[in-house]
């Protein structure tokens, strides 16, 4: 089934839980072939949202498209081209794990084309599937969750906290079929929290925090938006002072020595005022981390990040 | 597990040793009430009480007519209505129930089948066959254990016809489709398995409270047509040889409400942990 639009389009999507707010008029739109990031701290409506996507909740107001399709009213055809692996993935322990992915598959409505492939991909070998799931470790299981989610080639494949519990190696293995399904053209919506992995595998970024979306950027935007990190060392033996205007910046003392977060279009400016009135005996200046450009953009008050985006 | 209706499969499957005991424990039950009736007559183990048997008493023979609990109908009647019966009836149909979507709700499985092509309804009518067939299995063995029992005692044979043991199994499978449908309505709307195996009890065992009080204090006799085992009578089917249309047909219209109540709740609530 062909569909020319966006694989997922959210207009104003909320999802109350009583008188909670789960999701607060979300919009969001992922183009088809894209690998997307989703990404927000605990608590933020990550989960929600993607329940929301994929039919297991009803949204309390809104319009969601998925491949063109209503997750609800068109449930029963959506769902054979989806693939979702839940952020805390249940399985039934009694079940071995060969019962588990034929009992999903036979659910599926779709041929499992890929199973034995992934299998050896992420290292689940024949004795591994044969042994009941109430004996398998987290690992194990989340590569049990990631094959059921890939075995029938899916169009869209959601994935929520889909590195949680595997070992650098798998990680590796993981990361390889993402970009395979990203070369086949599949689209791929990665919610996570580890941010290192969405860098490597997304190209934009959606940013949730209390149900509200904070920004959809680029990764690479995000990237040149980053703080500079400053360090400057002074010599007066003095230790923790106030830094005037620069206090904005959080400084963190360590001893003799002083660190900033600075923006990159402020910095200039911060400097020439930092050095006319310290002592500085010696400085660095750095890009800071990606995650710590994710981290202000988590703790921004909503209305300024929005408007930033 | 078959690939078709993993669902109805899947819950049986993981129940599989519970229902093998309680199928056993059904036939060892109801082989031991034919065991006792053919060794010690009823009538003899009721005059020791050294009075008549009050009318009360046959809510425990199963009876809402002349059988009386002092009769070999009577005491069989009792085997099918007994304590024992009963939790191993609720047992079932209270796991089982649970079973159908709250117990996934509450273990979080509930994600991984309903993202696939599973319609709500598919999954309430595969779970709600899983309990039919369950409730088919523990009826049927409480028939084939009274009916051999019967028909390897010439005595018992003489007043109580085969066709009686059949429509008080018949009638035993009514009663417990008639528990199934609200259970059934309880476990499509929760999302916890304890209120679906309370309110199973709660209708199982208030139920016969309520007709026994009904029985025994006139003034409470109307509240009796509130209880399934009002219409639950299998001393009278075992006496009388005849399935009575008018309770089975409410037992199964309650049956069948029940399961018409859990569709819509099912349709319109979330299913997520």
């Amino acid at each position: 089934m062909a569909h020319d639009g966006p694989a997922i389009e959210l207009a104003a999507l909320s999802k109350n839980y009583g008188r909670k707010v789960g999701v607060d008029r979300l919009d969001l739109t992922v183009e088809q072939g894209e690998v997307f990031g989703f990404l927000g701290p605990n608590g933020a409506g990550k989960t929600t949202t993607i329940r929301c996507l994929t039919g297991l909740l009803r949204p309390s107001g809104g319009r969601v498209r998925v491949l063109g399709l209503d997750p609800v009213a068109d449930h029963r055809r959506l769902a054979p081209r989806l693939g979702y692996l839940p952020g805390e993935l249940r399985l039934y322990p009694e079940l071995t794990g060969e019962q588990t992915l034929r009992l999903l598959g036979d659910l599926q409505d779709a041929p499992t084309t890929r199973r034995r492939e992934l299998c050896e991909r992420l290292g689940l070998t024949t004795a591994d599937l044969g042994r009941p799931v109430r004996e398998y470790s987290r690992g194990m299981k989340q590569k049990l969750g990631l094959v059921q989610a890939f075995q029938h080639d899916p169009e869209l494949v959601v994935l929520d906290e889909p590195t949680e519990g595997l070992d650098p190696l798998v990680q590796e293995a993981f990361f390889a079929l993402l970009g395979d399904a990203a070369a086949a053209g599949r689209t791929v919506l990665l919610s996570s929290h580890v941010l290192p992995e969405v860098q490597r595998v997304c190209r934009r970024v959606a940013i949730v925090r209390a149900g509200k979306l904070v920004a959809v950027r680029a990764v690479a935007a995000l990237r040149e938006e980053r703080a500079r990190r400053v360090r400057l060392l002074l010599p007066d033996g003095q230790g923790g002072r106030d830094l005037g205007r620069a206090e904005r910046w959080s400084p963190q003392w360590h001893g003799h020595e002083v660190r900033l977060l600075v923006p990159p279009h402020e910095l200039v400016a911060e400097l020439r005022e930092i050095l006319a009135e310290l002592p500085v005996l010696d400085l660095s200046v750095e890009e800071a981390g990606l995650d710590e450009a994710f981290l202000d953009l988590y703790r921004r008050p909503v209305e300024e990040a929005q408007v930033r985006s | 597990m078959r690939a078709r209706f993993p669902l109805f499969w899947m819950v049986l499957h993981r129940r599989r040793r519970m229902l093998a005991g309680l199928v056993a424990g059904m036939v060892v039950f109801e082989a031991l009430i034919v065991l006792v009736a053919r060794a010690v007559p009823p009538v003899q183990l009721f005059t020791s009480v050294g009075r008549g048997v009050p009318d009360s008493l046959k809510a425990f023979s199963g009876s809402t007519g002349d059988v009386s609990v002092a009769s070999y109908p009577g005491l069989l009647g009792a085997g099918l209505v007994h304590p024992f019966w009963i939790a191993m009836q609720l047992t079932a149909v209270g796991a089982l129930a649970a079973a159908a979507v709250a117990a996934d709700v509450e273990a979080g499985t509930v994600e991984l089948l309903m993202v696939r092509p599973v319609s709500r309804l598919r999954l309430l009518g595969e779970r709600a066959a899983a309990v039919f067939a369950a409730s088919l299995a523990l009826n049927a063995a409480a028939t084939l254990a009274v009916a051999g029992g019967v028909a390897l005692s010439p005595t018992i044979h003489q007043v109580v016809p085969l066709r009686g043991v059949l429509a008080a199994g018949v009638l035993g499978f009514a009663f417990t489709l008639a528990l199934t449908g609200p259970a059934l309505a309880v476990s499509a709307a929760a999302r916890r398995r304890a209120p679906v195996i309370g309110a199973t009890i709660a209708l199982g065992a208030v139920g016969f409270a309520v007709n026994f009080v009904a029985m025994a204090w006139h003034r409470a006799a109307p509240l009796r047509y509130l209880s399934p085992f009002h219409y639950y009578t299998p001393g009278d089917a075992l006496a009388h040889g005849t399935l009575p249309w008018g309770p089975l047909t409410v037992l199964l219209a309650v049956g069948v409400a029940g399961l018409g109540t859990a569709a819509p709740l099912l349709l319109r609530r979330d299913l997520a942990p």
